[in-house]
């Protein structure tokens, strides 16, 4: 596989300096620059001159896109080895060199665009041990780990104990009296399974130390030394080995917790400590204690982890930078993130979001919905005006996060989503249960049982392998479909298998429609992206009537993590609370703070330059804001302080700012001049642009003709009520603004997309497939057809 | 016709999404810490005539018989003022159909051109609705007159367009008019949306589907009800709750004042009656519950003690189940009684009642339906409260504080209780950060903490209560406090098949030494003994704290389940070694015996245990048990040879016509005769139950009464009863 494309085209007058532009005009210069070229060239705004490496580790697989300047060199896809990742990582890594060799000694790699950076070079070096070849052409290496998260899933976590105000012991334990937070439907129809989590500390692990700082910062009860030593010992004696220290107002005077701190650092330097106060300065000290008790939990795994990782890259011959995906949509570089672990939990969903947010800004979509289909679940994300959202009161595995957590959405409705019959309704439902990866749907062969989602797919004629090459057996899947569906609904196999989908496609689509006119947003305006393993199978059948304006399967579709954390942007971003007052009160405050939060992000942006390339980070973009309410409001708006000094004229310029937004989120007339504006959060990131790799697919030499190759294969598939014989295109063949009407498919070796009756894919410049509403579909004309290269 | 299998389903979730979408919108909108925290709110679609259909997560007591406030229109206002598309009516008369004023009901008619093809609505707790005390809620209030005055169903919407007068005339009472503006019209945009998704419904599918699945939905509620009733065993059960009440009318020396809840629960085949017309008289003022408050929770009480796992829809419970109540008293009160405090009084004996007989039926059922059984939650308690003032910059505040939402939930037939889970009734209300409430109350909080010994004892513990302190903080002005006071004289979070009540409420205004010596123990030693008992007085209106003065409130531990004896040694060390129980009382309370090892670690002495066990069933029976039953062995009970019949209860089989224990065999009754008649009792003052010993007058009206097998001595019943009142049939078999 081979990535051939044109050369650059020559610098239009609207292409941006090599160097720091604002992002808005990025993506500006981005889009324009497409439309006058037809090409999506993107300037790098790092100074990288090897390759960008992303490696997502999902819970099947781990995927890995190698990117060049001029776009996606190739990719790998292994499974993944939940025992020792990083055998994962570097099988992907592995996986994804041999691609690339094997697609420098092409024929088609002797065309003039092969000569373009990367591929020759790369190719070249292969010759000689792969991964090192590749390893060593390599700046920057992304990751998004599920280590964390497993470990807190399956308990595998660090003994902990936790350290707070005498008095407030409970605090975790009370967990705000949550019973039902994070349960599913059924459990929240059965009140004798409400419960509260497990917590990570067990009671006899949490100590109280005798001290009390009120809401102002002033100290009522002073810390003693000895008490604190006292507590620790106990810990330390019952085998504690990572102490989470929260106190009540340690966002108001953090002097207590540091203390703490340190007392521990000198009489247990072998102890782990994680304090409140430095993690996240949020108000509130329930979710706060609760972020504090799961970095402590997850802490030691993560570090080490990150530690082998990056000691067996090194042995294989990488020297560039390695930077880990986190759950705010940034990367950092793994050093920093040893510190936080609690930032890695969620990776492979939000990094997702992060990569639409890259692709938006290259194919020039703004606001976008992002669908990723597995065979589990089914998550929804918002890009909204170029940026990711995050979600108002993020929770994992029940327990609440006071940090930025990008705002996906997730229902357990997936390919592997079990099918079945409402007796008393006589309906139909799909899920909650699902068949999992063992033994999974029937059509998988290993034993299933239970028609699923996928086996609905197969009897179809939708999809006949999966990626891995695992060949589906049709005939298990009719049968079960036959058994627990058609059968007893009295209705054909095809008939119940049309169902199964309409009806997952409704709960899907039922969740993007939540996902955003329940936040607020025109689905109208929109663009949808849909990618994941499945999501391309599923496509035509859940997009159909939500409105959206665009609906686009990336080239990535089954690698698009992988892509996001290669595109994610580096940024630090410090934030910190107030304890709540009106902000035209709090004016020397904010302007403090602001000036303080800036210095700390800034110190902590060098401290990720030490370990990038000489050069980076020249020009970074900071962006202050504050977080507001309305007197004892819970809903927080950010609204961002324009530069310059923070003065009463600026603070009254924010208070406008947030009447006018609180009016667009929450309904017109809806805001008042008489209810306080409070300041309760002060923000400051610094970042700099993400590199800017284009995801793209390797794309075939009918791409640099414009002449479509014409279908490979036909297969007969179900489409409307009846059987039809479609065309298969394999995806990498297809030239740009190539059109392929429905019902017709779209295969690559990962991923096939059904192209429903009327609908038209239209291959675009980065191979991603654009979808769009034809006329009627009549199943006496002719499908499939190629409707030429021109757009 | 008949709906497609597919499409009824799509619109069965469809319509659950978005009604739960309209929650979203509300706490939106409102952006309320009662709303989006607390999540004192719910949403529901109804059926034309007002049967609630889809039905929210959140507060189910606030909706499930909203049908009665659609039936209220339907029959008066239908020519005057007309009911027309896009109209929508408020109220928040707990004679019409809210709980108590604070409640604001918002409902919206949904028509598909003239066709009313179904209505929607939500309810949703305020913090003021005017009324001459801060949050509404007096005891003083001698009738409703004395109360805020509930807004009569009103236009509030009409064709579209907000009227002003009547959002006027709403606004004007509270003293909080921008909250429940917001909270208004969140409730209003909810409907909105809720009635354009429904025509959307109505456009895609048609609108003799989308009506025919309504009824369909319904009639598989009803069906799969009737199937749940079916399989559970024939039976009356019984079960008497109190109210605590002290007007302002009561003379000084005169007796408190007690009200009991009376309810005869039968279940014959499918059907159930709930009959509470044996209850006392309506009170003079505050605590009474309204018919819509009396079938609220009636009716939510059904779906979450009888109906687990099921749909809960309630308008598909309702042809199954009749309640049965008698104007006039404490459960339906009559026009103008005083009902605001209703919530935190009547309604919660109401919901006792039903969870009691819905638990001791279920009890008697198969393994999976007895994982429903579940003891009581807390009640409401004296740990909640609204406190009001003026802070240190002269701004006045009146709020809860939502402490009390940390009490304890009954014991399971197979686990705890969840401890300081708070309301089974309020699933999703969460208590508020001691950081959020210094933030905006002159307060500071001494203490929070889950206590040690208040969740009531049984074979399954009912989860611990919590314990709070605080003191006026930044403020030169007294703290004014209404202490919501139920539970103080007696345990009111009962246990079920045996097992003890959870340890009572507590609220007292102390000066900071009184306070230290009653809590100032570490509760990680839990090695105190029982506290002498401390009387302090029942609190009324008027109550302020200032300077070193602290208000201790304490939310109430859950009920157990079954014999105390019967507990697993091992969960009895666990819990002493996590706070939750003492050493004193895991003797005293489960018979269990700790001793230090030499290394200083804990462990169980399984000898003298199996000896403390015995001198308990001794002192039980007041000799030895003729049928002794080994309860200090290794495993749980259960692992013994099961005893011969059918089950009746956790301990109590039927065999041959005669019910015998199920410990130990040994026949108690025949059927149809009086079970309790015939069990070994012991009587005992309820202060046992008092946390830090804190007694107030009036507990010595009350008696908790155990009811053990004569034979073993194992304990079947523990009831909470009122002295010179006889023991109540908790449970009768039909045959």
């Amino acid at each position: 596989m081979l990535e051939i494309l044109p050369r650059l085209a020559p610098a239009s007058p609207v292409r941006p300096e090599w160097g720091w532009t604002a992002p808005t005009d990025i993506r500006r210069a981005a889009s324009h620059a497409q439309e006058s070229t037809g090409l999506d060239i993107v300037g790098s705004f790092w100074p990288v001159t090897g390759l960008i490496i992303g490696v997502d580790t999902g819970g099947t697989f781990t995927d890995t896109v190698v990117t060049g300047s001029e776009g996606t060199i190739a990719i790998g896809k292994v499974l993944s080895t939940p025992a020792r990742p990083e055998q994962g990582v570097l099988d992907s890594l592995r996986a994804a060199a041999r691609a690339a060799a094997r697609a420098a000694t092409t024929p088609a790699a002797t065309t003039p665009a092969a000569t373009t950076l990367g591929a020759t070079t790369l190719g070249a070096t292969a010759e000689h041990g792969h991964l090192e070849g590749l390893l060593a052409r390599t700046s920057v290496l992304a990751h998004g780990t599920t280590v964390g998260l497993n470990a807190l899933l399956t308990r595998n976590v660090a003994r902990v104990g936790l350290i707070t105000t005498a008095g407030f012991e409970s605090t975790l334990a009370i967990a705000k009296a949550n019973k039902i937070l994070g349960l599913d439907e059924r459990a929240r129809r059965t009140p004798t399974m409400w419960d509260k989590p497990e917590s990570l500390v067990g009671r006899r692990h949490v100590v109280g130390v005798h001290e009390r700082i009120d809401a102002s910062g002033a100290v009522i009860v002073p810390l003693d030394d000895d008490d604190v030593l006292a507590a620790v010992g106990l810990l330390v004696d019952g085998g504690v080995e990572s102490i989470a220290v929260c106190l009540l107002w340690s966002i108001a005077n953090a002097a207590h917790e540091r203390r703490v701190g340190e007392v521990i650092a000198r009489a247990h330097p072998h102890v782990r400590v994680a304090l409140s106060s430095a993690l996240a300065p949020r108000l509130g000290e329930y979710e706060r204690m609760s972020t504090t008790v799961l970095d402590a939990a997850i802490g030691p795994l993560v570090a080490s982890y990150l530690g082998r990782l990056e000691t067996l890259l090194r042995n294989h011959g990488f020297t560039g930078s390695l930077l880990v995906a986190r759950m705010d949509g940034s990367v950092q570089p793994a050093a920093l993130l040893r510190h936080a672990p609690v930032y890695t939990l969620q990776s492979g969903p939000v990094a997702g979001v992060a990569a639409a947010r890259m692709l938006g800004s290259v194919l020039g979509h703004r606001d976008v919905i992002t669908a990723d289909v597995g065979g589990t679940s089914f998550d929804v994300g918002l890009v909204v005006a170029g940026e990711v959202q995050y979600l108002s009161r993020p929770m994992i595995d029940r327990r609440p996060l006071a940090l930025p957590v990008v705002d996906v959405t997730s229902i357990g409705t997936g390919g592997g989503s079990v099918a079945w019959i409402d007796e008393r309704l006589r309906s139909l439902r799909v899920g909650p249960q699902s068949a999992g990866a063992d033994p999974g749907p029937a059509c998988y062969g290993r034993g299933g049982m239970r028609p699923t989602v996928t086996d609905a797919a197969a009897v179809l004629g939708y999809v006949d392998r999966l990626s891995g090459g695992l060949v589906l057996d049709a005939d298990a899947a009719r049968k079960a479909i036959e058994t627990a569906i058609a059968v007893p609904l009295d209705m054909s196999v095809e008939q119940a298998a049309d169902g199964i989908l309409l009806v997952a496609c409704e709960q899907m689509k039922d969740l993007v429609r939540r996902a955003t006119v329940q936040r607020g947003h025109d689905p109208r305006t929109f663009a949808l992206y849909v990618y994941g393993g499945a999501g391309p199978q599923y496509v035509g059948r859940f997009t159909d009537d939500l409105g959206v304006a665009e609906v686009v399967v990336p080239a990535l579709a089954s690698q698009f993590s992988a892509y996001g954390a290669a595109a994610s942007e580096l940024r630090i971003a410090v934030s910190h609370d107030v304890p709540p007052a009106p902000v035209v009160d709090r004016v020397e405050r904010l302007a403090e703070l602001s000036v303080e939060l800036e210095a700390t992000a800034r110190a902590q942006l060098a401290e990720a330059f030490s370990v990038l390339p000489p050069g980076a980070g020249e020009h970074v973009d900071v962006v202050r804001s504050v977080g507001l309410r309305y007197y004892r409001q819970v809903n927080l708006i950010e609204v961002p302080v324009p530069d310059g000094v923070v003065d009463r004229s600026s603070v009254n310029g924010l208070v406008d700012a947030f009447r006018r937004r609180y009016e667009q989120v929450v309904g017109a007339g809806t805001s008042n001049d008489e209810t306080p504006v409070e300041l309760v959060r002060v923000s400051v990131s610094v970042s700099f642009p993400a590199p800017q790799v284009r995801p793209s697919r390797p794309l075939g030499s009918a791409a640099r003709t414009g002449i479509g190759a014409t279908a490979t294969a036909s297969r007969r598939a179900w489409f409307d009520g009846g059987w039809v014989d479609c065309s298969v295109h394999r995806w990498d063949d297809l030239g740009v603004g190539q059109a392929i009407t429905g019902p017709a498919f779209i295969e690559s070796d990962e991923t096939a997309i059904v192209v429903y009756p009327g609908l038209v894919a239209t291959i675009d410049a980065g191979g991603h497939a654009r979808l769009a509403r034809t006329g009627r579909f009549s199943r006496t004309a002719r499908t499939g057809e190629t409707e030429g290269a021109s757009r | 016709m008949t709906v497609d299998p597919f499409v009824l389903e799509i619109l069965r979730h469809r319509l659950d999404s978005i009604n739960d979408d309209a929650a979203t919108i509300l706490m939106q909108v409102s952006g309320s810490q009662i709303a989006v925290e607390a999540n004192d709110l719910n949403t529901v679609i109804m059926a034309p005539d007002g049967r609630v259909l889809a039905c929210g997560r959140y507060v189910l007591v606030q909706v499930a018989s909203m049908h009665l406030f659609v039936k209220h229109l339907l029959d008066d206002y239908t020519d005057n003022p007309g009911i027309s598309p896009d109209d929508q009516f408020m109220t928040n008369d707990p004679y019409i159909g809210t709980l108590h004023q604070p409640d604001v009901v918002v409902v919206a008619p949904v028509f598909v051109g003239d066709r009313l093809i179904a209505w929607c609505g939500s309810a949703i707790h305020e913090s003021d609705v005017g009324g001459p005390t801060p949050g509404g809620m007096s005891y003083d209030a001698a009738s409703i007159f004395d109360e805020a005055i509930p807004m009569a169903p009103s236009k509030i919407v009409e064709g579209g367009r907000l009227r002003r007068d009547v959002e006027r005339e709403y606004l004007v009472r509270s003293r909080t008019p921008e909250l429940n503006r917001l909270d208004l019209a969140g409730q209003i945009a909810a409907n909105r949306m809720t009635v354009g998704a429904l025509r959307g419904l109505v456009d895609r599918y048609g609108v003799e589907t989308v009506t025919e699945t309504i009824e369909l939905l319904l009639g598989a509620a009803e069906s799969e009800f009737r199937d749940r009733l079916r399989s559970l065993p024939d039976g009356r059960f019984r079960h008497t709750a109190y109210v605590e009440y002290r007007p302002k009318t009561l003379a000084p020396d005169a007796r408190e004042q007690i009200y009991a809840v009376r309810l005869t629960c039968e279940k014959r085949g499918d059907r159930l009656v709930l009959d509470f017309s044996e209850s006392d008289p309506q009170a003079p003022g505050a605590i009474n519950a309204t018919y819509p408050a009396l079938t609220n929770f009636s009716m939510a009480a059904v779906m979450l003690y009888l109906a687990g796992g099921l749909a809960w829809v309630p308008g598909g419970i309702w042809p199954a189940l009749e309640i049965r109540s008698r104007p006039g008293t404490v459960v339906h009160a009559t026009w103008p009684a005083g009902v605001a405090m209703s919530t935190a009084a009547t309604c919660q004996a109401i919901r006792i009642c039903v969870n009691a007989c819905a638990s001791r039926m279920l009890d008697g059922a198969d393994d999976e339906l007895r994982a429903l059984a579940m003891a009581s939650c807390q009640a409401a308690g004296g740990g909640g409260g609204i406190v009001s003032g003026t802070d240190g910059a002269g701004r006045p505040f009146a709020t809860m504080t939502l402490d009390e939402l940390t009490g304890g939930g009954g014991a399971r037939s197979f686990a705890d209780g969840a401890n300081s889970s708070g309301y089974t009734t309020s699933p999703g209300a969460a208590s508020a950060n001691v950081e959020v409430n210094e933030s905006y109350l002159p307060l500071l909080y001494l203490r929070r903490i889950e206590l040690v010994d208040s969740g009531g004892p049984g074979r399954y513990r009912g989860g611990v209560g919590s314990e709070h302190v605080l003191r006026a903080h930044g403020t030169t002005h007294p703290v004014s406090v209404l202490s919501f006071g139920q539970g103080l004289q007696h345990p009111a979070a009962i246990g079920v098949a045996g097992g003890e009540p959870g340890a009572a409420s507590g609220f007292a205004l102390l000066s900071a030494e009184e306070t230290d010596d009653l809590v100032g123990v570490d509760p990680n030693l839990g090695a105190r003994h029982r506290p002498t008992v401390r009387l302090v007085p029942m609190p009324t209106a008027g109550m302020a704290f200032s300077g070193d003065e602290r208000m201790l409130a304490v939310a109430q531990g859950g009920g157990g389940y079954g014999d105390p004896l019967l507990r697993a040694p091992h969960a009895v060390l666990d819990d002493v070694l996590d706070g939750l129980v003492s050493m004193a009382r895991a003797r005293s309370d489960y018979g269990v015996v700790l001793r230090a090892a030499e290394s200083g670690e804990l462990t169980v002495d399984r000898a003298a245990t199996e000896v403390e066990r015995l001198d308990q069933r001794r002192d039980r029976l007041g000799g030895d048990p003729s049928r002794p039953v080994s309860s200090a062995g290794p495993g749980p009970a259960d692992a013994r040879a099961p005893v011969a019949g059918t089950r009746l209860g956790a301990s109590m089989r039927v065999h041959d016509g005669d019910v015998c224990c199920g410990e130990c065999s040994g026949p108690l009754a025949a059927i149809g005769t009086d079970l309790h008649a015939a069990l070994h009792r012991g009587e005992h003052p309820v202060d046992r139950r008092a946390v830090h010993g804190l007694t107030y007058p009036g507990a010595e009206q009350f008696v908790l009464r155990h009811f053990w097998c004569p034979h073993c001595g194992t304990q079947l019943d523990v009831q909470i009863g009122r002295v010179g009142e006889p023991a109540v049939r908790t449970v009768e078999p039909l045959s």
